[in-house]
């Protein structure tokens, strides 16, 4: 049985994938619908050839993942150290959380122009805003790992002696890290939005531009293109994030679905 | 060591008050094996709570040595805890786990060392790189008492250590207990439902009920102990007969019941 499944796990998507393009052709074929209002399916695979023999998507994916990777570490370090404070001092946590809760409720792409004003159109402004799309989800995600910790656990640490802070390293931590990790996740993809909706607005670089750049010349083929590398690429990381994580602590449950999580 | 005058726990559940232990009056000599009977929730594991310093007492107090109160102290005996349940982290292997207790305490090469040797005696050499999750129920009380042996405990609180375990690993893990309180002589609190075990085990068995300790029973009989030997069957004669008798109206009176029951 198991091959059967692994077998249908590779056939569904494929077929669908089939399905869907040849309905894409069948629809352009009896429509008629004009070239730069939906191109066909090989009109966008030969914008794609183009744009990888010439080396300019491989550009553009370079500088859309390391701002992404920029800024997604950036928030990590930021979320972490500022949950575990929140977990040992209180007062701190209640002068830090309303601001943070506040920001909260903003849109990264709502701060864009004052981002602009303050860190300029450089790269500065779209790892910002990268970082703070995706430093809630780590942060509150962190938080809530934080509180459900089994007291059980810390009781273990306590009779043996270890300080707070030990116990919050060794055991609150490590407890709260599956809820942390969905918060990684969370973030990859959030941080993914805002950076593609920073880079259509102020960049010359990066798959965002490329789409923006692409729209202006009415080169609908290419926001195609753009369009599929975007979702694979975010599709991809979410996939080798999981498998990271599986390799690494194989005792956080990350593929929800199987009826095991 | 460690002794008790007056203790008493009060916990309030629902606005109700319910009484888990009520003066007690308890001498732990140094080096001395205390088993404790006693029906479910008479108030053996907050006793042990109290003296592993995780509970604080509604009235009385926890004096160690005799003379220091128990505060300051507490954190100065070094005190092995297996728990009710096994609480194990989950994210760390077997052999981490055991040696969870002495990590930044020792090099690392003794921690290895000692985690290994414990690990043999409680039968888990193969079973040093699995994860909790991929143990027995045993299995991982075993993991449990492990850790809190590994670190040479001064005061070892066991509560009910062996309820998971079969017969044949039960009675060899109980002969290793003894042997390693002859070589190391902790202080050693053990709760256990098993009055064979008490018997066996126990330099004074004491008896609780509804959180009081109704009796006790020294035992001298020298080790090492047979449980067919006259003097251990008469003790657990006599602990049973305590246990029945106190039994019996409870299961006669159907009110009592009902109570017990829905609570
Ligand atoms: N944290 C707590 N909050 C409220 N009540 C508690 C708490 N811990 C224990 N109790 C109450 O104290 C009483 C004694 O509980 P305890 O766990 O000491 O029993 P026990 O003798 O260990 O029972 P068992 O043999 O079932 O383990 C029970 O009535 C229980 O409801
Ligand atoms: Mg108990």
């Amino acid at each position: 049985m198991p091959t059967r499944v692994a077998w249908h796990r590779a056939a569904v998507p494929l077929i669908v994938a089939v399905a869907f393009i040849a309905a894409w052709s069948l629809g352009i074929a009896l429509t008629g619908v004009s070239r730069a209002l939906l191109p066909s399916p090989t009109a966008v695979l030969g914008a794609g050839l183009e744009l990888v023999e010439g080396g300019e998507l491989a550009r553009h994916v370079r500088v859309s993942a390391l701002r992404l990777l920029i800024g997604f570490l950036l928030s990590v370090a930021l979320a972490l150290p500022i949950a575990m404070l929140f977990a040992r001092l209180r007062g701190l946590r209640a002068v830090l959380e309303p601001p943070l809760e506040f920001l909260r409720q903003v849109p990264p792409l709502a701060m864009m122009p004052l981002l602009i004003l303050w860190l300029g159109i450089g790269e500065a402004q779209k790892v910002g805003i990268i970082t703070l799309a995706c430093f809630f989800p780590v942060f509150l995600g962190t938080l809530g790992g934080i509180a459900q910790c089994d007291r059980r656990l810390i009781e273990v640490g306590q009779v043996a002696g270890l300080s707070k802070g030990a116990i919050l390293c060794r055991i609150v931590m490590p407890s709260a890290l599956p809820s942390t990790v969905v918060g990684l996740r969370i973030a990859l993809g959030q941080g993914w939005r805002a950076l593609v909706g920073a880079e259509l607005v102020a960049s010359s670089a990066g798959l965002g531009y490329m789409i923006e750049d692409a729209q202006n010349l009415a080169r609908t083929d290419i926001v195609i293109v753009g369009v599929l590398v975007i979702g694979t690429l975010g599709l991809a990381s979410d996939w080798a994030f999981r498998r990271a994580i599986a390799a690494t602590w194989p005792w956080v449950k990350v593929d929800g679905g199987d009826g095991d999580a | 060591m460690p002794s008790c005058r007056g203790l008493g726990k009060t916990f309030r559940i629902d606005g109700r008050n319910v009484v888990a232990l009520r003066d007690v009056d308890l001498d732990l000599p140094r080096a001395s094996i205390s088993v404790f009977v006693g029906p479910s929730g008479c108030g053996k594991t907050t006793l042990l709570r109290l003296l592993a310093g995780l509970e604080q007492p509604t009235s009385g107090v926890i004096l160690r040595d005799g003379a220091e109160p128990s505060q300051a102290a507490a954190e100065r005996t070094r005190v092995g805890y297996v728990f009710q349940e096994p609480r194990l982290m989950p994210w760390l292997s077997v052999a981490r786990n055991v040696g969870f207790n002495l990590e930044g305490r020792l090099p690392k090469v003794e921690i290895a060392t000692r985690v290994a040797d414990i690990l043999s005696i409680m039968g888990l050499t193969t079973f040093a790189s699995a994860r909790p999750d991929q143990l027995s129920g045993g299995m991982a009380s075993r993991v449990g008492l492990a850790r809190a042996l590994v670190s040479n405990p001064d005061l070892l609180l066991l509560d009910e250590p062996f309820a998971a375990l079969d017969a044949m690993t039960r009675r060899r893990l109980q002969a290793e207990l003894v042997a390693l309180w002859q070589r190391l002589s902790p202080t050693i609190v053990f709760v256990t439902h098993d009055v064979e075990e008490a018997a066996l085990l126990a330099d004074t068995v004491y008896r609780m009920e509804s959180g009081a300790i109704v009796a006790r029973y020294p035992n001298s009989i020298p080790r090492p102990r047979d449980a067919t030997d006259a003097g251990i069957v008469a003790l657990r004669r006599a602990i049973l007969a305590g246990l029945e008798e106190k039994a019996e109206p409870t299961s006669v009176q159907p009110s009592t019941l009902k109570r017990g029951t829905a609570s």
